[in-house]
């Protein structure tokens, strides 16, 4: 298991402030130029924390908000160690630079691996302002405290603001491994905490990245090929003549950027261009969403194709020794990520410098790639981050590089906003994947043997790289490391290209990895005539350990057995009643998160007519400390809409072209779809882990189960297929 | 191009553009009023949506020929408090982005029903999507607002 430990020093001592550096994520320390005059020149900090004289505390780090909550939480913890009201430490953004080489939101991890070192700054920090007002007054530091921004000697009644004792703190040595409040001192981490931006964004005045307007803006919407990999042969610039407001129609590695005076006018003009433009459709013209099903299909049956991991005994033959063999296919969608704010970014690339305002989960990806296409070092391209209209996944740097380009070709800075249809056209898809998954059963029922086959396409960052044991293991999070007790275990991995580019989508491969295995689960337990409740906590209980995740971190089964109960508990699992109305379902599912997350849900659903609903949703979490609470109400609250959504969506091709175009064909969850949600978290003191997408498959895979009884026959396909709910 | 006058949050503003513009981009590229978001401009999503003359509107559906000498208001010039006041003591914003839009319609749902039913909530909203899924504490921040409680629990 990696460790997370923070260093910690002074870094600079400003006029009249504190300045601590912190180096997240405890890696080498490298020798470079001291980012700020007098560091030490070994230390490179990552995250910043500066405490004034009017003890205005700035936090410093490279967190996207992209709805998660880390603009509220990360403060948060810096607060509840350093002893201020959290209203006084403000958040800032962090620039891509030497500071911050590594920024980057994904994964889940951002509590996850804050938690620690902002801890330990804010500690540090206190520690500090406590041994300067101990030796201002001649006493012992033990005999003094810290408390809403100030030091106290209760023996002598006598306090200290925090900012009278900031220059004199920034002299101390910083300590090493300042002692941390215990959990149960903690007076804001585990209390609700509304969103720090909230009041900006009821007001309207919130900035996300298109809504930055640099002197001189210029708009600009880009005409694509429908084919993904095709190529620009020609286009007709004239075509814009009669267009009041066009600028300028110009080529980039993307397709035509028609750059105008406002969106309409640039709306306008890539109407007028698109009609002349001819594309080669290139080699994916022709793919359907039938043609990828039969790869997927054949691969899947070439036994011989593929990668595994393996644990425990041999699975193919313990499968041959079984009494009994159940198999089954599950197969999951391409799905497109659809944030309600289509992707944006603004650029000013200039022949020395470029700035660029992106809300994006990747700035130094965008950094790095600005740079190298403007032949700049990446010191002259600065990169802002707005808020994110919704990430899940798919900010990172391809819409952001085309700002670029657009404004080079301008001389002036460029907006470059993508359309509802390019959006839902271009997207970096949720890959699409076919499971088949067997298991040998003991005369009792027990599984003995498991196998879990998959034929998927891979990320574009990833396609056609070797299959590395470390990849394998991210390709199958979800399967390799799936939660039960089995003797003898193997997760197949068979590459198919793709004919559309794809990547991270919220939850990213444990969705349709958790949900097959989840579901299988059901139709093993019904098999046996077992309660899937109880069938599970059997292979959960008392069974110890094992290294899941891509990490190979340890998880606690009976952590997870914990939250299943506690799940089956608040929702009367078993209750005379539940879910056995005629149409009605109930169904159960859990999953640990990435190897961190632990997570329990049991849904009621129903159907009729060939349609379905979620009515009920129990969740129940175990993430370690909960900091936010009311945040994690909320991610679980998004995540069940992001699982119910998929239930309804999918992106499907047709002579390679994308068929879905808007909100109408790709049916997102709406307000009167969205069921009743409890949410239970287990009280813990162990650290913390992320919230944004561990529910979102569990709660997917406890619905299908719950719509599979509500049917009476057993439902395999993401999105639900409207044949499997029909007669229902 | 036209000549275009209308008043946006009270006050009167005079616009030249092309008569198919949408009042979306007039407000966002025009008159920088950029608290109404771009969503899918195809009227499906709500992100866009403002008041025009006190009712709902989708402003990405609305062209500038169409609004002579009407009233334009827009999240920046909502003047309802307890809509807004509500949101927060719900907590209901993730990204946020759609939450402008989300606004505008509760605003205009309370206004002509003081007090929504469900299946009220339910044919007003059902129109405006988020992503993020926020729509039980937006069920739960308009019943706040219409109670008049705008405390936070």
């Amino acid at each position: 298991m990696p460790t997370r430990r923070a260093f910690l020093r002074v870094s600079a001592v400003s006029a009249g402030g504190l300045v601590l550096g912190v180096r997240v994520l405890g890696a080498a320390v490298e020798r470079l130029a001291p980012p700020v005059a007098g560091a030490p020149a070994l230390f490179r900090p990552n995250a910043w924390v500066r405490i004034d004289a009017a003890v205005r505390v700035v936090l410093t780090v490279g967190k996207s908000e992209m709805g998660q909550g880390v603009r509220t939480s990360l403060p948060m913890i810096l607060a509840e160690q350093l002893e201020v009201d959290v209203d006084a430490v403000a958040l800032e953004q962090a620039v891509p630079g030497p500071d911050f080489p590594n920024l980057g939101t994904a994964g889940s991890r951002s509590i996850r691996s804050l938690f620690l070192p902002l801890s330990k700054a804010g500690a540090a920090a206190r520690e500090m302002l406590v041994a300067a007002a101990a030796a201002r007054w001649g006493v012992e530091p033990a005999s003094c405290r810290a408390e809403s921004g100030r030091v106290l000697h209760p023996a002598t009644s006598r306090a200290l603001g925090y900012g009278e004792l900031v220059e004199a703190a920034a002299a101390l040595p910083v300590p090493g491994d300042p002692p941390l409040k215990r959990s149960a001192d903690f007076r804001l981490i585990g209390r609700d905490r509304r969103r720090v931006d909230g009041p900006r964004i009821v007001s309207g005045e919130a900035v996300y990245s298109g809504d930055v307007r640099p002197p001189g803006m210029r708009f600009a919407s880009v005409i694509r090929c429908p084919v993904a990999g095709g190529t620009l042969r020609a286009f007709d610039a004239g075509a814009t003549k009669a267009i009041p407001g066009v600028r300028l129609v110009a080529p980039i590695a993307a397709g035509v950027a028609v750059i105008a005076d406002d969106t309409w006018a640039a709306l306008e003009g890539r109407d007028a261009v698109a009609k002349t433009v001819v594309w080669d459709e290139g080699e994916n013209a022709r793919v359907s969403s039938e043609a990828m099903r039969e790869r997927l299909a054949e691969a899947l049956s070439n036994e011989r194709d593929g990668h595994a991991i393996r644990r425990g005994e041999d699975a193919l033959a313990a499968m041959e020794k079984a009494a009994r063999r159940i198999q089954s296919e599950y197969a999951y969608a391409f799905q497109a990520h659809a944030p309600m704010e289509p992707l944006n970014a603004v650029a000013d690339a200039r022949p020395d410098r470029c700035e660029i305002w992106a809300g994006t989960q990747n700035p130094n990806g965008v950094q790095e790639e600005a740079a190298k296409l403007l032949g700049l070092a990446p010191s002259a391209v600065t990169v802002n981050v707005t808020l994110l209209g919704g990430g899940f996944g798919r900010r990172g740097t391809d819409y952001v590089i085309e700002a670029v380009e657009a404004s080079r070709a301008a001389k002036a800075p460029v907006q470059v906003l993508w359309t509802r249809q390019d959006d839902m056209r271009h997207d970096l898809y949720h890959p699409i994947s076919l499971h088949r998954l067997e298991a040998g059963l003991d005369a009792a029922g027990k599984p003995v043997a498991w196998r879990h086959r998959q034929a998927s396409v891979v990320w574009t960052s990833a396609a056609g790289r070797p299959a590395t044991e470390q990849r394998l293991r991210s390709d199958l999070t979800g399967a390799q490391d799936q939660p039960y007790a089995i003797p003898a275990f193997v997760a197949e991995f068979v590459e198919v290209p793709s004919p559309v580019r794809t990547g991270a989508w919220r939850a990213i491969q444990n969705n349709h990895n958790m949900f097959a295995v989840e579901c299988f689960m059901d139709e093993l337990a019904a098999a046996n005539g077992a309660d899937p409740l109880r069938y599970r906590l059997a292979l959960l209980r008392d069974r110890g350990r094992y290294d899941g995740g891509r990490e190979n971190v340890p998880v606690d089964r009976d952590r997870l057995a914990r939250v299943l109960a506690l799940a089956g508990e608040k929702a009367e699992w078993g209750a005379a009643g539940r879910g056995s109305a005629p149409g009605s379902g109930r169904g159960v599912a859990c999953g640990v998160y990435d190897g961190y997350t632990y997570c329990a849900v049991v849904a009621d659903a129903s159907t009729g007519g060939g349609h379905w609903r979620a009515e009920r949703i129990v969740c129940a979490v175990d993430c370690g400390i909960a900091v936010n609470p009311l945040g994690i109400r909320a991610q679980v609250e998004g995540a069940v809409a992001w699982a119910l959504s998929a239930l309804s969506t999918q992106v499907t091709l047709r002579d390679g072209r994308v068929e879905q175009a808007t909100y109408r064909d790709f049916p997102i969850l709406r307000f009167r779809e969205m069921p009743r949600i409890e949410t239970h978290v287990v009280p813990s003191d162990a650290p913390p882990t992320g919230m944004g997408e561990p529910p979102v498959p569990v709660a997917l895979a406890a619905v299908v189960n719950a719509l599979s009884a509500a049917a009476g026959r057993r439902l395999r396909r993401v999105p639900l297929a409207a044949d499997d709910l029909k007669g229902a | 191009m036209s000549r275009h006058v209308f008043l946006v949050n009270g006050t009167k503003r005079t616009v030249e553009a092309p008569a198919a513009m949408p009042l979306l981009w007039v407000l966002r590229d025009r008159l920088g009023l950029t608290g109404t978001k771009f969503g899918c401009g195809v009227g499906v999503c709500g992100s866009c949506t403002v008041h025009l003359d006190g009712k709902a509107a989708r402003s990405c559906q609305t062209p500038i020929s169409e609004l002579g000498g009407r009233r334009v208001t827009t999240i920046e010039g909502l003047r309802n408090e307890a809509v807004r006041s509500a949101w927060l003591a719900e907590d209901v914003a993730q990204c946020g982005y759609c939450q402008p839009g989300q606004l505008m319609q509760a605003a205009a749902l309370l206004s002509g029903s003081a007090h929504p039913s469900d299946s009220e909530m339910d044919a007003a909203m059902n129109d405006n999507l988020c992503r993020c899924g926020t729509y039980l504490r937006i069920r739960a921040a308009i019943r706040r607002a219409a109670s008049g409680d705008a405390r936070g629990s």
